[in-house]
């Protein structure tokens, strides 16, 4: 066992709540250099220690939250990833985020969190560079996010001191909770807020005093230097710069044709121009916020200015939040709008499959599938923004048949109600889909359908960008201010500045060899759940019904383009005609321990 | 005549010096290759005349900020801390960006004080803690400090800016880098963006500096707060407290 010479202290720091304890665990520096970090890492924990069907909520299932290599340096805008089995989809997943938390974890000397067991009252941990304390979070159960958030550094007593909680919806078991970091940053999407509401954790609050170790300052400050310099002078950012993902509002509808509308029934919104970033620059942003060291600043903060909730300090609209809440709820009410967002943020709820879900019911309102009867006579409808704001509270608790129902998501909800509610169910491997219309931008189908968490539109848009994406979030970078970035230069940036921070010697190809091995490891988890080729694909939607208006009309994604595009990712990575890993694949990639894993989940096909 | 050339506008001045070099060429009957290196050596020794001396660059000895513009990037607690110990260690840095409800970026600087109430609370014989009359930054004396058991410059600072380095216990002063700010260079480069930069250095200091010291972190951030979300509604200003005695538990 070797000890990481730079990058990584080599030492996770484990805890149990189900004993209040915590120890240091020591990775050995080939594991960093075989899997990385963030999602990688995670991944590399859940193949070697989940044997096939765990049950996602036992008491021994973990959660990772795992900055990479790159977190604490002189890179920029470096985040974070929270990796775990889903109790969502029952899958692999990985949540990312950005803000300073994960740096913080790296400044405190540890190279990610790895939680397990279960508490038996409400905690919260406070750690602080070597001291981990357990604190009581009775007071704290049942508040938002933003007040817990405001409690728990009332009492750390530090400014720096960063903060990662879940709300209401997390405590509830609500499937798509997430974790809000610092308020206003989500690492959703794979039900993390869930998992540490089963674990009885309401929160983390870290700090960190030290410095990340480096191995070649000189050379990686160089390489650093130039990555930087490319976020800062790119053309192509200053817009996301001004106006955050929130012009790809304007963008997609105009000229990708890919902005999701009512439930995905077009892509063609003209009311955009009264909920898009133009008319949130004009009517709510006050403030531009970046992430560690990032010159791109996408995060926009603003008040909302007239209405029921004037006053009201908000985040967004972003492209996700903006297409879900927005566009695909028909709203035209901005102020609504981002009271919507920041009600999911308060309570601790995943805005996009939380979109998902309102605009299925909505639809299944519309076609007379669903009746008000069955949503506590509540009739939402397109744009009814005061409707949507009760039904997104009920979900959050539970509360009424209409919580009970919603806070299932798409895919059990189609299956409850039947009458043919599976059509309208926007689902990939049981998770909504992000606001991105793979009829209009046909390469998101890679990010949807190929991506090992299903349904999400940060997996990368391309063959070659799904591997990049693998590494970015095991690297736990951000995909704007570094990776789409650099587009042909990932790998040697990457391996660029990898190499004199870890005293590796990484050549450009590994950087490929490790992003396919990531991908194959949580492939394999997801295989040994039942995952194959017949899982990577779109839902029917897609396939029958073209594009009816906007910039793409008549488009449609066909059979042909889902296989064509399964094969090109299948033969790239080196699985084979069902999407199943090859024997040959996991022994190039050193992963010789799945080959059993492998071979047994193939007899299940079989059978 | 000299002058005159130098004045004009680029592409007038090219032609100005190919007929120069065509005078040339008569002289050393050239080919197109000699054409070639000519033509490509002649603006530059036009540039080399026109350059001014480089000009001594006068040490900067304020620090100013622009608050609202901070994005909360923290470049430069990233910039001062590569500078001062070689790699990014925000906890030993000498600029602090602060949040405010996790809603508001405060930038906490040293004002650089004419009356410097750090060093006057400095109860060493020599002070350990003093002004480089060059760039007006405070130099600590490492060997003279008596660190974490007396830090009475963080409780003197009126603006609470003093953080204590977590490994010596003694205080984190800005000492200007010599007189051309890091944390400065760094904000400006990290801001090619419509807010602009924050962080400016100048050679004088400016009656903002005196009355903005006054404020703590919290106060900045309360302030800023209604600043940039409330202009209108109750944008009234913090009064500024005199002196800020409570010594903060900060490590």
């Amino acid at each position: 066992m070797t000890t990481p010479k730079g990058g990584c202290f080599g030492k996770i720091l484990e805890i149990d709540l189900s004993k209040q304890t915590y120890k240091t665990r020591e990775v050995p520096d080939e594991i960093y250099q075989k899997a990385i970090g963030g999602n990688g890492l995670g991944a590399y924990f859940a193949t070697t220690e989940y044997k096939a069907h765990k049950d996602p909520l036992a008491e021994d299932a973990f959660m990772f939250i795992g900055p990479g290599p790159l977190n604490g340096t002189y890179c920029v805008s470096t985040r974070m990833s929270i990796a775990h089995m889903s109790p969502y989809t029952g899958l692999i997943s990985h949540a990312e985020t950005g803000a300073h938390f994960g740096n913080e974890i790296k400044w405190a000397g540890w190279d990610g969190i790895y939680i397990k067991g279960r508490s038996k009252k409400p905690v919260w941990l406070s750690i602080v560079d070597d001291k981990v304390e357990f604190k009581d979070a009775a007071k704290v159960w049942g508040k938002t996010t933003e007040e817990t958030h405001e409690m728990i550094m009332k009492e750390m007593k530090d400014p720096y001191a960063r903060t990662a909680v879940i709300g209401p919806a997390g405590e509830n078991q609500v499937p798509f909770s997430c974790v809000i970091v610092e308020r206003f940053r989500a690492a959703a999407r794979s039900g993390t807020g869930m998992l540490m509401g089963n674990k009885k954790l309401k929160g983390l609050a870290v700090r960190g005093t030290k410095a990340v170790p480096v191995a070649d300052n000189g050379k990686f400050m160089e390489m650093a230097n130039y990555a930087k310099k490319l976020a800062v002078e790119k053309e192509a950012w200053q817009g996301i710069k001004r106006w955050g993902t929130a012009g790809l509002l304007e963008q997609n509808n105009y000229f990708t044709g890919s902005l999701i509308t009512k439930n995905y029934q077009t892509t063609w919104y003209p009311d955009i121009v009264k909920i898009g970033g133009e008319e949130a620059g004009r009517k709510f942003w006050k403030r531009h916020v970046a992430c560690n060291h990032c010159p791109v600043h996408c995060l926009k903060l603003g008040v909302i200015r007239e209405g029921k909730y004037k006053g009201l300090i908000a985040e967004g609209p972003e492209y996700e939040s903006g297409g879900l809440l927005g566009s695909n709820l028909g709203m035209t009410d901005l102020n609504t709008e981002l009271a919507m967002i920041e009600a999911c943020d308060a309570y601790g709820i995943d805005n996009i499959s939380t979109g998902g879900v309102l605009g299925f019911a909505t639809e299944l309102v519309e076609k007379g599938i669903l009746k008000p009867a069955d949503l506590d006579g509540l009739k939402p409808k397109w744009g009814d923004g005061e409707t949507y704001m009760e039904l997104i509270r009920k979900i959050c608790y539970k509360e009424g048949k209409a919580g009970k129902l919603l806070a299932k998501g798409v895919k059990k909800m189609a299956a409850q109600i039947g009458k043919g509610a599976e059509a309208y169910a926007m689902q990939v491997k049981g998770k909504e889909l992000a606001a991105h219309d793979p009829r209009g931008d046909k390469a998101r189908a890679y990010s949807y359908c190929l991506g090992s968490c299903g349904g999400d539109h940060h997996e990368g848009a391309s063959t070659r960008a799904l591997i990049i994406f693998a590494m970015l979030n095991s690297l736990s970078l951000c995909s704007f201010a570094s990776g789409l970035l650099w587009g042909g230069e990932n790998a040697k940036i990457t391996v660029g500045m990898l190499n004199p921070l870890c005293g590796w010697s990484m050549k450009e190809d590994d950087y490929w060899t490790t992003g396919k091995r990531i991908m194959t490891m949580e492939r394999v988890f997801n295989v040994r759940e039942g995952v194959s080729r017949k899982d990577d694909g779109l839902p029917k939607r897609f396939m029958t019904e073209k594009l009816p208006a906007g910039p793409k009309k008549g488009n449609i994604f066909t059979a042909e383009d889902t296989k064509k595009m399964q094969d090109e990712f299948y033969s790239f990575v080196g699985w084979d005609e069902k999407g199943i890993p090859s024997e040959a694949t996991l022994k190039g990639l050193g992963l010789e321990y799945l080959i059993d894993d492998v071979a047994a989940a193939r007899k299940e096909y079989k059978s | 005549m000299e002058d005159k050339k130098k004045k004009l506008p680029e592409l007038i001045r090219t032609e100005t010096t190919r007929r120069g070099f065509l005078r040339g060429t008569a002289v050393a009957a050239g080919s197109a290759v000699a054409m070639a290196t000519i033509g490509s050596l002649a603006p530059k020794s036009a540039q080399a005349q026109a350059k001014p001396p480089e000009p001594k660059k006068d040490p900067m000895k304020f620090l100013f900020a622009e608050r609202q513009n901070c994005t909360g990037c923290r470049a430069c607690e990233y910039a001062c801390s590569v500078y001062h110990t070689g790699v990014v260690r925000p906890s030993v840095s000498r600029i602090h960006v602060l949040k405010y409800k996790d809603s508001i970026d405060v930038p906490v600087l040293c004002w650089h004080c004419n009356d410097a109430p750090c060093i006057a609370a400095c109860p060493t014989t020599p002070k350990a803690i003093q002004v480089d009359p060059k760039s007006n930054g405070i130099i600590l004396n490492e060997k003279i400090c008596l660190g974490a058991k007396c830090l009475k410059c963080q409780e003197a600072c009126p603006a609470q800016y003093v953080w204590a380095n977590p490994d010596t216990g003694q205080p984190l002063i800005c000492d200007m880098c010599g007189g051309d700010p890091e944390c400065v260079k760094a904000c400006s480069a990290q801001s090619g963006n419509p807010q602009g930069p924050c962080l400016m250095a100048n050679k004088l200091g400016f009656g903002v500096n005196m009355a903005y010291r006054a404020v703590t972190p919290e106060q900045a951030g309360a302030d800023l707060m209604f600043l940039t979300f409330y202009p209108n509604v109750g944008g009234k200003r913090i009064t500024p407290v005199k002196t800020a005695k409570t010594k903060k538990a900060r490590r």
